[in-house]
Order: structure tokens, then sequence, then C-alpha cells
């Protein structure tokens, strides 16, 4: 690709050009002049984050596949670029032709976290796109948003022309051929409105109450749905999954081939949000997967790999897949990675042969001390199950272990902390039986993370704990677990805070995000960027504050505003949930029976699963 | 096992990725090419391959080398065909043949580089008379950072220009050097421009600068023959 000497001048001035220069194996080079639609994906956040991101890659494969369709890359420049480029006046712009972004015909942003939020309000600027989606015209790209944090999409309502909720592979696709259909934005946001999945915020008015809750959302497009179904692909063995990703130059957070086993968790912990909205849970056959990653493996040359899922080992046929990818993996000396595994149903030896003398730590996620609060949670792990993996670790001759909790999750008291010591400690005290007195390098790490309640979980109404409280809980846990052989970490408050307000966050936040931006947060989720003096200004000024959003509790006859969504889980399941975690009463895995969360109505569970393997993995889960 | 050597050149925008993004890079086009590469042994076996030199990040190669030794012989065009194929825009692979050089590796046989740096300078220059003058001072003195210290060090490094010669010509100045390379003295074209540029008072950017390496010169220039 050959640039223009200005830019070439910049690129020489910037840290790590290589973030912007394009042209990796596999990237896509099509003729513009060739397509009727160019989409503009972008991340926002740096490019080594972004590239890290699977959703990327799979959506970015679809979208070119098309002959019709252009896919380009757009990343967040980091701050020492941004300032460059709006110096010289340089328009953000695509890595495959360096295209201003204000030329694509729809621009399309994931939405991971919402610390990103700012940025993408500084991407549209730097691009020449009108931040507001009221001050856009007919020859303005369409900005489109999807991903998880879509689906309380409330808080990007002002700024965002169309939001895409659910599974995006098929929905992508059909709503940028449609952009070629019309030629007025508004007849094209009507007809994309009338699909599952696609929800059109300037369609609707939100009137409020006194208190400031939502009172009522007034349609102003008559057709528009009441709410908008997510988008669910049924069946995901025959979903399209990229096998010529994109190869990075430049060291990326993963840099791997990845495969996506199954989507969707049965294990129905409370606070988590992905466990409810990527429901129902649908597999990949094991040879699509394994044919997956010999492609993979042949087009980009990867010297690791890894599966992506929610939780690796509740696959259904998990030790047989975990056996045949390592033989494959071995036979080209790649490294197999298996996150996000439960040692409760999984067997220690085939994690022992994989990571053979190279060992890396091992991680459990408790998430709460005391076996009460995981009741209350609904983490089905018992500290029985962890000790007798931890045993066997070390025996094996593992020598780090990390354990994540997290602190405010609702009905804490100060006893549940002090079980995140014990069980740390007991950790520490096994190694000293099996190792003998000294205990060689053995470390355990603690990482705490703050509680943020997450729209349309059993959780969301729960308030969120105020910062005091969060600085005297790890306070608390600082003074316990200043022991030799033990690190702790915490998470911020102050992130965790405003991370709450915006996720369960109504329109009226957008001003707040707005007015952030405008006084030059960008980054958030960077501690380094992160000003917290700015967002502090903009609360005062706009008035969105965190007893409102963040620490107040809602009730249940509350309109939530997230619930113009219909995330195919019924509100009925929610309240249930929510009413048994505060007796602490568990709900069982859903490969046990079903549970009734509603999906069960809209698309097959257990799609192209084992169902007498799952039932089975179930079962051990179950009893430990 | 085998032992070969890959000329290239490397152009355009991938410039701008470092030595370790290209080790990265060729690690992973041989392993795309299907072309299995002879590992190291012992606890974190590494490929074995590497280049004649490092290329500084934004610099152009006009003629760059890379060693390797793969696992079973095949033939060297072979090779270059199924590199090439899939190589990365802006690398264009030249040739590849067998390389006997026993245990010496090309980095230990680099001697000198030669570099084009192009500067934009307004006024016409007398290119002849100011090498002239930049060398003829007893020493050039500058600032060195230390590898391992990372403290800055004066060094001189006149010893170290074999020589140099600059033109000038609508708007341009090129500057040519060839510079010593290597593992016994290693000049970087950075400290020629360091000190020539404020020396010739011309104010250039660095952005501004372009640099190429041109060619890399070993003390047995035979092995590169094809």
């Amino acid at each position: 690709m050959i640039i223009d000497k200005e830019l070439d001048r910049i690129l020489k001035k910037v840290e790590k050009p290589a973030r912007y220069i394009g042209g990796e194996v596999n990237s896509v080079i099509k003729n513009p002049a060739d397509v009727s639609v160019r989409v503009g994906f972008a991340f926002p956040d740096t490019y080594e984050i972004g590239m890290s991101y699977m959703g990327l890659q799979i959506l970015y494969n679809i979208l070119n596949k098309n002959p019709d369709i252009y896919c380009e890359r757009i990343f967040a420049p980091a701050p020492d670029m941004e300032k460059i480029m709006r110096e010289e006046g340089r328009k953000l712009f695509t890595l495959e032709t360096f295209t201003p972004i204000d030329e694509m015909d729809i621009i399309g942003f994931t939405l991971q976290y919402e610390m990103a939020f700012t940025n993408i309000l500084n991407m549209l600027d730097l691009g020449g796109v009108p931040v507001k989606s009221c001050d856009r015209g007919e020859d303005d790209p369409i900005v489109a948003a999807g991903g998880p944090c879509a689906y309380n999409p409330e808080p990007l309502a002002d700024f965002v022309d169309m939001f895409i909720i659910g599974d995006g592979e098929e929905l992508l696709e059909q709503v940028a051929l449609m952009r070629a259909e019309y030629s007025s934005r508004e007849e094209y946001l009507r007809a994309c409105s009338q699909l599952d999945g696609i929800y059109i915020p300037a369609f609707y008015d939100v009137k409020y109450n006194d208190d400031g809750t939502v009172k009522e959302y007034v349609k102003l497009y008559d057709k528009a749905p009441d709410r908008v179904r997510r988008a669910v692909v049924t069946d995901l063995d025959s979903a399209e999954f990229p096998t010529e990703n994109i190869v990075p130059f430049i060291d990326t957070v993963h840099d791997r081939a990845v495969v996506e086993t199954f989507r969707g968790c049965t294990r129905g912990c409370r606070f988590c949000q992905a466990g409810m909205i990527y429901r129902p849970v649908r597999e990949r056959r094991p040879d699509t997967i394994k044919e997956i990653v010999r492609e993979q493996l042949k087009n980009t040359g990867h010297e690791e790999l890894s599966l992506l899922s929610l939780s690796t080992s509740d696959y259904s046929r998990f030790e047989d897949l975990a056996m045949d990818l390592m033989g494959m993996c071995k036979a080209q000396n790649v490294s197999l990675s298996l996150p996000s595994l439960r040692l409760d149903s999984f067997s220690f030896n085939v994690l022992n042969e994989i990571q053979g003398y190279r060992k890396s730590g091992l991680t459990f996620a408790p998430e709460a001390g005391s076996q009460r609060l995981r009741d209350v949670i609904n983490k089905n792990i018992t500290e029985e199950n962890i000790y007798s993996a931890v045993e066997q670790a070390i025996e094996l001759g593992w020598e780090t272990i990390k354990l994540y909790f997290m602190d405010g999750l609702p009905g804490e008291t100060f006893e549940d902390l002090d079980g995140i010591a014990n069980i740390a400690r007991n950790i520490l005290d096994i190694n000293f039986r099996i190792r003998g007195r000294k205990g060689g390098r053995f470390r355990v790490t603690v990482s705490v993370s703050n509680f943020v309640p997450k729209a349309h979980t059993p959780f969301q109404w729960a308030g969120q704990d105020r910062p005091e409280m969060l600085r005297e809980k790890h306070n608390y846990l600082s003074e316990r677990l200043h022991v030799k052989g033990i690190t702790f970490n915490y998470h911020e408050t102050e992130t965790s805070n405003l991370e709450a307000i915006i996720a369960r966050g109504d329109r009226k936040v957008g001003k707040l995000i707005y007015r952030a931006w405008q006084l030059g947060c960008r980054f958030d989720a960077w501690t380094e960027h992160h000003r917290g003096d700015l967002w502090q200004q903009a609360m005062d000024e706009t008035g969105v504050t965190p007893e409102f959003y963040a620490y107040r509790e809602r009730s249940y006859d509350e309109m939530l505003p997230w619930e113009i969504i219909d995330p195919l889980i019924e509100r009925d399941f929610l309240i249930r949930e929510n009413e048994k975690a505060k007796e602490a009463q568990v709900t069982h895995d859903c490969r046990l029976g079903c549970v009734g969360c509603g999906m069960n109505k809209h698309a097959q569970c257990f799609h192209s699963a084992d169902e007498d393997m799952l039932k089975h993995i179930g079962k051990e889960a179950a009893s430990g | 096992m085998a032992k070969y050597l890959m000329e290239f050149s490397k152009r355009g925008t991938i410039c701008y990725t470092s030595h370790l993004d290209m080790m990265r890079l060729f690690q992973r086009i041989f392993k795309r090419a299907g072309i299995g590469l002879a590992f190291s042994q012992g606890f974190n076996p590494h490929p074995k391959m590497s280049f004649a030199q490092p290329l500084s990040l934004g610099y152009e190669g006009m003629e760059e080398f890379i060693e390797f030794e793969t696992a079973v012989d095949i033939n060297p065009d072979e090779i270059f065909a199924k590199v090439s194929a899939i190589m990365a825009d802006g690398i264009d692979i030249k040739y590849c043949k067998y390389l006997n050089t026993g245990s010496r590796t090309l980095s230990a046989m680099t001697v000198a580089a030669l570099y084009t740096a192009r500067v934009p300078a307004a006024e016409p220059l007398d290119g002849e008379m100011l090498v002239k003058e930049y060398l003829e001072q007893e020493k050039i003195i500058t600032l060195k950072r230390q590898k391992k210290k990372k403290e800055l060090k004066e060094v001189d490094i006149k010893p170290m220009i074999q020589r140099l010669n600059f033109s000038w010509s609508e708007g341009v100045l090129t500057m040519r050097m060839l510079l010593d390379q290597g593992s016994t003295s290693n000049l970087s074209p950075e400290l020629v421009l360091n000190t020539f540029l404020p020396f010739a008072g011309i104010d250039a950017d660095r952005s501004e600068i372009t640099m190429t390496r041109e060619k890399i010169i070993f003390s047995n220039p035979e092995i590169t023959e094809q």
C-alpha cells in the first residue's frame, strides 16, 4: 500500500507506527469501486486490544466474503497519534485503504466494555462524522453499534443511529446489504427497524417520572417494535467462523489462533451478564472445530491455539476434543491454551500433559469467600472442589495459583471477606503440607474486582456498594492478606463506580459521556489515562449522580431503561433468581433440567451437543 | 538439516514494523509455507533463523538477508517459490540458496553497511565541501546510549565512518554513508545525522528524513553471490 508523504511523516513521529499501517497477512484488499457498501468495523480502543478480539475477525471475514461489501478496520489512535492528527488536520482512517472514515457507508462499533464509550465519540469526531445522530445528514455514514454493552444501548442513544442486538453473524451482513437499497437514511433505518435485533433509538421518545425513573417509551415511528428482540444464531455449527485470520505484525494482547467451541453457559451465575445474554448453549461439533483449527493454523502460522467459550471444560465432548487438539498441536509445535477451565469437571492429567514442564499459573474463580455468598450468587463451586484441585496441582508441580473474587456482592458481610483470606491461607497451608516447611517458590495471587450490577441479570435491580464501603473492604482484605506468599490486587473503586453508572444508565447518561469527552476523557479503561477529576466535573455539570444510577436499589415496579431490549430471557425468571439469591438458595445447572428462563421458547437449547455427556458433566459439577 | 540464505527487500509501510515483528513474521510465513525450521535444543526451543543485521524501525532495506536452517533438506527454489507466494506486501524475496559457512553466522560476518538518508534542504548545498569539512574535524563527538548501563556516553564516531558522500538536487540532500556495522564496531547512521545536520546548519525534523539501507557488506562477499 502506498501512503502519502504527510501520513508517512506522521508515522515517523508516533509510538508503534505499525498500529496504523494495516497490510498484515490475510488482511483484505479490495477495490472500493467494486463494491456497493463500505463498512468500517470500529473497535474503540487501540490496535493491540482490538486485534485480540475474535468478534472482529468473525465479522470481518463474513462481510468480506461478500463481493458487494468491503469491510475495513478502524481503531482508536493512541493519545500521541491523536494529538498529531488533530494538529495536522488528518482524519481518522481505515487500515485497509487509509480512507477517511466519514467516507464509509456504515461505521459499526463493537461495545465490549463501558469504559471505551468516550473513545467512540472521539473516533467519530476525529473522522469528521458528527458525534450526535441528530446532526448527521444524508452524506454521513450510518453509525451502528453491537456487542454485549449494546444490551443496554441507552447511554449511547444520542450517538448511535442503529444498534445491533445479539448474534451478528447473519444480521450484520443483511443490514449492510440493505444500505445499498435505500438512498435516504430515514427509509433505511425504518426498513432495518423491522428486523429482529435492530434498535433505532430515534424512533422512540423516552418520558421520565418526576423521580427521574423511566415512565414510558413513546414510539415516533408506529411500525417500530414495542420491544426489540435480540438476534439469535440458532445453529452455531453451521455459522461462519474465520480460518484466514488477520495475523498482526506487532505484538497484540492475544496473538493466536482461536476457535469458539460453544456459545452460552448453563451455570446461571446471577451476576454474570454473558451467562444470560448468550443463552442458549449452542455447540460446534468436534469435527467442525478440528477442521477450523487445521485451516487456521495452516493459514496463519500461529504458534498458539486457544479455545473460546464462557467455560471451556463445559463443552460436552471436552476431554476427547482436548486430547485430539493436543495431538494436532504437538505435531506442529503449537502450544494449546485452555482458558476459563473449571477444574471441578476436568481431568488434571490432560492439563498436565498440555502444559508439560512449562507450567503457567492455575486460575480459580470462586468469586465469593463463603459458601453462603457463593450460594447467593449461584456460583456452584465448593471449597472442597478448590482444595482438592489445588492439592493435585501442587503435586503435579504448579507453583502459582490465582484466585478471582468479587467484593461488594449483594448481601456481602465482612465475614464473607474473611472467607477470601481463609481460602488463600488454606492454599498456602496445603502447599506447606505437601512440599514441606519451605514450600518452594509457591505463590497465591488474590485478585478482587468490585461488583458492578449489569443489565439483564438477576442482580440488575441491586445497588452497588458506595466507594467508602468498597475502600473499607479493600483495606480489610489488605490487612488479612498481608502474608508472605500471597499477592493481593484489587480494582480501582472509581472506575467500577463509573462503570456501574453507565452499565445501567438511561439516555440522560449520554449527556454525562458527552460532557466527559468534551472535557478530554479518553481511554477511561487505562489507569494512566483515566481522569476521575474530569468525570466528577462532568457529573456535577450534568446532574447525573452515582446515587441514582449506581447505589440505588431498583424496585420490580420500575421500568428499566434497557427493557426496550428483549433478551429472550424472561423478567419473571430474573425476579425469581433475585429472590432466591436473597434466601441464599441455589438454582441447579440447567443441563440437569430446565430452570425456566424462557430461552427454549425461541431457540433449541444444547444444539449440536452430546446431551448425555452434558448431563454427565452437569452432575459431576453439581456433586463436586 | 540444511542451511539457507535468502535475500529480500523491505519497502513501503511495512518499514514501520520492528526487528522483532519481522522475526515473528518470517517464522509464521515459514510455518504457513510448510517449511519446517530446525529448532534449538533446550527448555525453550526456538527456530534457527536470524537476520544478518536488524533493520531499524522506519528504515527501508534494499538488500537484506536472512539465514535459516530447516529440519529436512528442501530445494532452495521451492522455498523461494513457497515463501514468495504468501509473503506480506512490501517484502520482496529475491532468491534463496544454500549457505555453506559452517557455524559462522551472517551477523558475525557483517563488517559494514551502506545507508542513504534523504534530507529536505531548500537551499543548494556544496556536498563535496561539506563532507570535507565535516571529516576534517579531528574528532566527531556525539552521545551514544550504552547497551547495558543505558547511560549516555561520549563517543568519537569518526573512525567508524568508512566513506561519506553528499549530493544536493531539487530540495533534497542525499547522504550516502558507508559505516562500520557488526559485532566489533558498529555505527548507527542516526549518529551521523545527529552530528552532520547541525554541523551543516541544516534544520530538518527527523520525521522529514527517509532512511534506506542499500547494502550490507560481509567479510567474505562471495556468500551472497548467486
